[in-house]
């Protein structure tokens, strides 16, 4: 279970959490992990805190998530980044596309 | 029996010493009283017979000392008496005496008086080895707790509940507090809370807090879930209590922002969370069964998040709270609780204000007893202030060179990158780099498998492509024969750096000629991989015709 989603209690945030390697390996589970997310206009949180891995599918990953989703959310957040996964973020300007927080 | 017969008369204690031989007693005999407490020491008597009057120490100046003697373990002391004056015996059983034999006597007497008092003798000297006993338990008992409460105490001597945001306070029933209050920060610069209220008080919860401790400060420290805590937390206690024990727990994460609370209860009263203005914006009721009842795969881990607007205040509390009674017995109860926290937390939640709220608790309860442990925690949702960990490197590595060769098998249905970063960052300069050196490995490596060995096009990457192109590369890749792929890995730690070079048996070239040149703003999902070497490598170059890559990293490049 390297992908796990949870919706918060009021139906308003789902968090979806990547543990250890982030890359095309996991371009399905991440795909269902932001489907069917209903009509509440979530925010999507992406928790980051146990990646330790990622490369440039992940990135693209992220992206296609983004396209896919559009103006069905209210956002995505890129939340817990540790220092190195921050950097590949900010080397690849992901601040323009998401909030890093 | 041993008994010690004070007589001057030497007749009487010729008769005495007689009849009590014949009744299978030992006796010694002294003719006055300073002589029987000569003889005390040495005879160890269970029994005295005293006579009243005698030269040079009467008996009752003799009888009280000898009591004193015998210290803890009851002397019976019968008094010889020809005179039956009631002063007399009334001073007789003020200096100590026990009982009155008037002579002459009838033998059965002496003897059934002999059998009576030697009985309560045997009595109070097995209380005195009760005593004993107990007194030994009890030392033992004393410092085993001691040993217990010195434990607890370093395992929560890095209990981190000292920062401004938050403000706790436990009060216990008896020495171990069966409520317990733990608080960490995280190396996000996040904070971490744990209240939890075992069954029971005394030892054995104090016991159980000890793995949940040791556990809750390692996962904060690495940052983990709370979700993944309260799993943990459940597998420990589920194995080491017993089935009528348990523990309600509540835990929870506060962002480094202060803007978002991610929370598990289970089993312990509504948590309150307050707004800006100390309305009760939502109760966080427990969604679970308390720690330590379910079993591994029955455990759910699900989080309750919230996101928060600055000023809101998370107040928690054990069952003892609402449960403390008043001396007519009537409980503080939910509603006049929450009543409490809106009305006295209303703008903010300081020192002064939380004191205030466990001063009406306590003006409350007033003097009745306590009948559990009780605790409340007051969390203020604001930046934490808290720095993210940097790491520290220790240790002295030597250089090496490595050549690692990749063949089909190692491609196949496996990450070979994954494997050599794994073991590269086994050593300490390198793990705090692992990401970085991953991302360099894997983009490199792909780079040369996709595009010169399996000849795969980047733009099939393209949206819906995305998924058709990794389909692609792993059917091209089951079709592989006769692959060699080389990694040059060289390391040398006085110049800090790290650098490899990459290449394999195919002609082919790889230097980024079929992968288009793209704009770091673009969005498109494909061509950032060169891009993302360039950026994280301090020197990459493509060497003989574009058939070998060599990247070189520097590990002092400062990671935050």
């Amino acid at each position: 279970m390297s992908v796990t989603r949870e919706f918060s209690a009021d139906q308003k945030q789902l968090i979806i959490t990547i543990k250890g390697k982030f890359d095309f390996g996991l371009v399905q589970e991440f795909r269902q992990a932001y489907s069917h997310i209903g009509d509440s206009e979530p925010l999507v949180i992406i928790d980051l805190r146990e990646t330790e891995y990622l490369d440039s599918s992940a990135l693209g990953m992220l992206l296609n998530m983004r396209k896919s989703l559009g103006s069905t959310v209210k956002g995505i957040h890129l939340i817990n980044a540790r220092p190195e996964v921050k950097r590949i973020l900010d080397i690849s300007r992901f601040e323009k596309m998401f909030t890093i927080a | 029996m041993k008994i010690l017969v004070v007589d001057d008369q030497k007749a009487n204690q010729i008769m005495l010493t007689g009849l009590l031989t014949s009744f299978g007693h030992e006796v010694v005999c002294a003719s006055n009283g300073r002589e029987a407490l000569g003889l005390f020491e040495q005879v160890q008597p269970q029994l005295i017979l005293l006579d009243v009057m005698m030269p040079e120490m009467d008996g009752f100046e003799t009888a009280p000392r000898l009591k004193a003697m015998s210290g803890s373990v009851h002397l019976p002391i019968i008094f010889l008496t020809a005179l039956d004056s009631q002063d007399t015996l009334l001073e007789c059983l003020k200096v100590g005496g026990d009982d009155f034999l008037s002579i002459p006597f009838e033998p059965v007497v002496l003897q059934a008086k002999v059998n009576a008092h030697a009985r309560v003798r045997e009595l109070s000297y097995s209380i005195v080895e009760k005593n004993r006993a107990l007194a030994w338990h009890t030392a033992r008992m004393e410092r085993e707790q001691n040993v217990v409460q010195h434990m607890l105490e370093n395992a929560l001597a890095d209990n981190q509940l000292n920062y401004s945001f938050v403000k706790s306070y436990l009060r216990a029933t008896s020495d171990f507090n069966g409520d317990v209050c733990l608080g960490r920060k995280g190396p996000f610069g996040n904070y971490y809370i744990f209240l939890g209220d075992f069954t029971g008080h005394g030892l054995a919860p104090a016991t159980g807090a000890l793995p949940v401790a040791q556990a809750f400060f390692s996962m904060a420290e690495r940052g983990l879930s709370v979700g993944d805590m309260a799993t943990e937390f459940n597998n420990r206690l589920y194995k080491v209590l017993p089935d009528d024990m348990f523990c309600a727990a509540i835990v929870v994460e506060m962002s480094a922002n202060g803007d978002r609370i991610s929370c598990w209860n289970g089993g312990m009263p509504d948590a309150l969370l307050l707004d800006a203005q100390g309305r009760l914006a939502h109760r966080i009721k427990p969604q679970h069964m308390a720690l330590g009842i379910l079993s591994r795969s029955e455990f759910n881990s699900q989080l309750e998040h919230y996101f928060l607007s600055p000023g809101q205040r998370l107040v928690m509390f054990s069952d003892g709270v609402v449960e403390a009674c008043n001396h007519k017995n009537q409980m503080i109860g939910e509603e006049r609780f929450a009543n409490w926290v809106t009305e006295m937390l209303d703008s903010d939640c300081s020192e002064v204000q939380f004191n205030a709220i466990v001063q009406r608790i306590d003006d409350f309860t007033g003097n009745a007893s306590l009948n559990d442990d009780l605790s409340l925690v007051c969390l203020q949702c604001q930046p934490t202030g808290l720095e993210p960990q940097a790491r520290s490197i220790k240790g002295y590595h030597l250089p090496f060179s490595l050549r690692v060769t990749l063949t089909e098998y190692d491609v196949r249905d496996r990450d070979p990158m994954q494997s050599m970063v794994d073991s590269l960052a086994k050593l300490d300069a390198l793990q705090p780099h692992k990401t970085s050196l991953y991302l360099l490995f894997a983009e490199s490596f792909n780079n040369l498998l996709e595009h010169s060995v399996l000849g795969m096009q980047s733009e099939l990457k393209h949206e819906e492509g995305f998924e058709r192109y990794y389909e692609e590369r792993q059917s091209r890749i089951e079709q592989l024969q006769g692959l060699e792929i080389y990694f040059d890995i060289n390391y040398e730690p006085n110049l800090n750096r790290l650098a490899f070079t990459l290449s394999s048996n195919s002609e082919h070239r790889f230097d980024g000629r079929c992968d288009r040149s793209t704009t770091i703003e673009n969005d498109d999902t494909y061509g950032r991989g060169i891009n993302l070497i360039n950026q994280v490598a301090d020197k990459v170059e493509w060497r003989d015709g574009g058939t070998l890559l060599y990247v070189s990293y520097s590990l002092s490049r400062p990671l935050v």
